[in-house]
């Protein structure tokens, strides 16, 4: 779709080899701890794992073995790893049809409702948006507690329904969406709702890509939260789980970088699969400023 | 089919009137065309009427029944916008059926619905494409024909043609004065382009800042303008303006020169000011010329056919003159324009038409 022109005067690559160097510094300081991690995934011994980390042989295996895979798969005792692992997928399902949904409906409401006080709404969110998460997470302990949804899947899912980033990145989109659109859609006769399903939604898809990628990835590492709301392995996600192999005496490094290359696959296929959107919307976005 | 009527409408946001008591009746079948400098309320007074903004006071009645509080899709108007309002990830086909599948009309009807309108507009080869695969003038067309699918009581246009290009202009003009030969419908159509105000209206509503100034018969308005705002805002280039006395009973003066009022000796008492106007195409047209005026010549635009001899009077005021063959005329000399009597309008120290 874009075609390459010749750059402009001024504009052309004059240090090809600093931006060659620059980048493959950046790359490897992103991938080497991705690639040690599936390297020591595939050791079978937890003590060569720990000899070796902090010298090169950390990024060599001579006799690789998928032994740490099927190890935690088949494990059922106390460490349920395909348990936690399902445990997780349901509530990064949950959590992002419940989230995509009502984001988008309050941030089309606010773009396009007549809410009386929209500025103060609007600010009142951003000012919610800086208040860190750590702070207020034993007082909605406290709320989760007293409505019984401790230990529950709904804990997990629920409070990260409605975000004041996501809604006011979509109430962002929205609000650019020309008039004449929404008032053709009108003239048509579509109700409040049509609109925002049968027109807003899909002309937004980069923006929801976006807000996709972005709520998958956060709920997908959420750690503390889950920590604190599961009591049990019922609903128990991953990322707490793998906490479990660091054991108050003894650390199963090999399992632990197992199950942590198992966690990182669904969060790539994500990305993978919305990527060509998130990019879209980035770039766009940049355009339009 | 519908008579299109306003009744001392008017709308304001908080304390200020964007539409000052309107009064207009838009008669069944006719092309009216609301026209005015931008900011004069033009839109907004066609957005009221398809219920887009609510009317503040007043009453809007379409086919004999009062629609202040109807709901747009209810009211038996389609609109085309001036940005087209495509829906960009349907189909031209999913465009223009989108108001009946919202409806929930029966397929056949729809598909016959498109069908018909997609022939009238010719927009049969392009039903598979999506708006960005379209040129201007073609989303153009479908905004139209999903106007026409609807099969409305009165089409709103909304500045439609102002994206276009100037060629693409004036064939789509054309083609909406055919759409309305043919469909017969009752259509209001608003633009700032008194050009295509004058081609395609059976009536014409100047408006000016929220208030209908003057509204009649395109040739009415250019003939028989009521005020000044009218007369300057009707033709192209407009009317020329020069200041003048009344010298004494019947006589006027205009920078230097004196000729017979254009309006009866008791309309106007002898020292009084007044505003002349003459169009530039009513110079020179006759041999045998009422009265002249000296103009001092700045520069020519030559058209081809014709050339506009930019220039000043005597006291400095500009003019603009019309000619078919100026020669080769140059800027500095001096030419004498000629005019009959009965192409000069006159209006008063307020703007107003004195006859």
């Amino acid at each position: 779709m874009t075609a390459i022109d010749t750059p402009l005067p001024g504009t052309s690559d004059r240090f090809p080899m600093i931006k060659i160097v620059s980048i493959a510094i950046i790359t490897f300081v992103v991938v080497s701890p991705l690639f040690l991690l599936a390297v020591a995934s595939l050791k079978p011994d937890r003590f060569q794992i720990l000899a070796e980390m902090g010298s090169f042989k950390a990024f060599w295996v001579d006799n690789p073995t998928l032994q740490n895979y099927r190890d935690i798969l088949t494990f059922s005792g106390n460490q349920p790893f395909a348990r936690y692992l399902t445990n997780s997928m349901i509530v990064l399902v949950f959590t992002l049809a419940g989230g995509m949904a009502f984001n988008s409906m309050a941030a089309f409401v606010l773009a396009w409702g007549r809410i009386p006080g929209r500025a103060i709404i609007l600010t009142a969110m951003i000012g919610l948006y800086i208040v860190p998460q750590e702070s207020i997470v034993l007082s909605l302990l406290n709320i989760v507690n007293s409505v019984g949804l401790a230990d529950s899947f709904s804990a997990q899912i629920l409070p990260f329904w409605a975000s004041p980033l996501y809604v006011f990145l979509l109430y962002q989109f929205f609000s650019q969406v020309p008039r004449d659109l929404y008032d053709a859609a009108i003239v048509d006769g579509a109700s409040p709702f049509q609109i925002y399903w049968k027109v807003f939604m899909p002309i937004s898809l980069p923006a929801l890509a976006t807000v996709a990628i972005l709520l998958g990835i956060e709920t997908w590492n959420q750690y503390l939260w889950p920590l604190l709301v599961t009591q049990s392995n019922y609903a128990r996600p991953i990322s707490v789980g793998i906490a479990g192999f660091f054991g108050a005496d003894s650390i199963y490094w090999n399992l632990a970088m197992a199950a942590s290359v198992m966690m990182m696959i669904p969060v790539l296929v994500l990305y993978l699969m919305f990527q060509k959107w998130f990019v879209s919307s980035v770039i766009s976005s940049g355009v339009k400023g | 089919m519908a008579i299109v009527e306003l009744k001392k409408a008017k709308k304001s946001y908080g304390a200020v009137d964007i539409i000052h008591d309107v009064d207009l009746r838009i008669e069944d079948g006719e092309f009216a065309v609301f026209v005015g400098p931008s900011g004069c309320g033009k839109s907004t007074l066609l957005r009221m009427i398809a219920g887009l903004e609510s009317v503040t006071a007043g009453e809007i009645s379409i086919d004999g029944e009062g629609v202040n509080h109807v709901d747009p899709s209810e009211r038996g108007v389609a609109m085309v916008f001036q940005s087209y309002a495509l829906y960009p990830h349907m189909t031209v086909k999913e465009n223009m059926s989108f108001g009946l599948r919202i409806g929930k009309r029966p397929k056949a009807e729809i598909d016959e619905r498109v069908a018909v309108a997609s022939r009238i507009l010719q927009l049969d080869q392009l039903q598979d494409r999506r708006p960005s695969q379209l040129s201007g003038g073609q989303r153009q067309r479908v905004a139209i024909g999903r106007a026409i699918v609807r099969n409305p009581k009165v089409f709103l246009f909304d500045e439609p043609l102002s994206n276009l290009d100037a060629e693409l202009r004036v064939a789509t003009r054309v083609e909406i004065a055919k759409l309305h030969e043919s469909l017969g419908n009752t259509m209001i159509y608003v633009t700032h382009d008194q050009t295509e105000a004058m081609t395609l209206a059976d009536k014409i509503v100047v408006l000016r800042k929220g208030r209908v100034e003057q509204f009649g018969p395109p040739l009415e308005l250019y003939e028989n303008p009521d005020n000044v705002f009218v007369a300057g805002f009707i033709g192209s280039p407009k009317m020329n303006f020069f200041n003048g006395t009344v010298e004494k009973s019947g006589i006027v003066r205009v920078a230097g020169a004196e000729f017979p009022a254009p309006f009866s000796a008791k309309t106007s008492q002898p020292g009084s000011l007044v505003t002349i106007g003459i169009r530039p195409e009513h110079f020179d047209r006759d041999a045998t010329p009422d009265a002249t005026i000296d103009v001092l010549v700045d520069f020519v635009e030559h058209l081809g056919g014709t050339s506009f001899i930019h220039g000043r009077l005597a006291d400095g005021e500009r003019i603009i003159v019309e000619r078919r063959d100026v020669g080769d005329l140059k800027s500095g000399k001096s030419i004498k324009a000629g005019f009959k009597m009965k192409d000069v309008r006159a209006f008063d120290a307020a703007g107003l038409r004195i006859r």
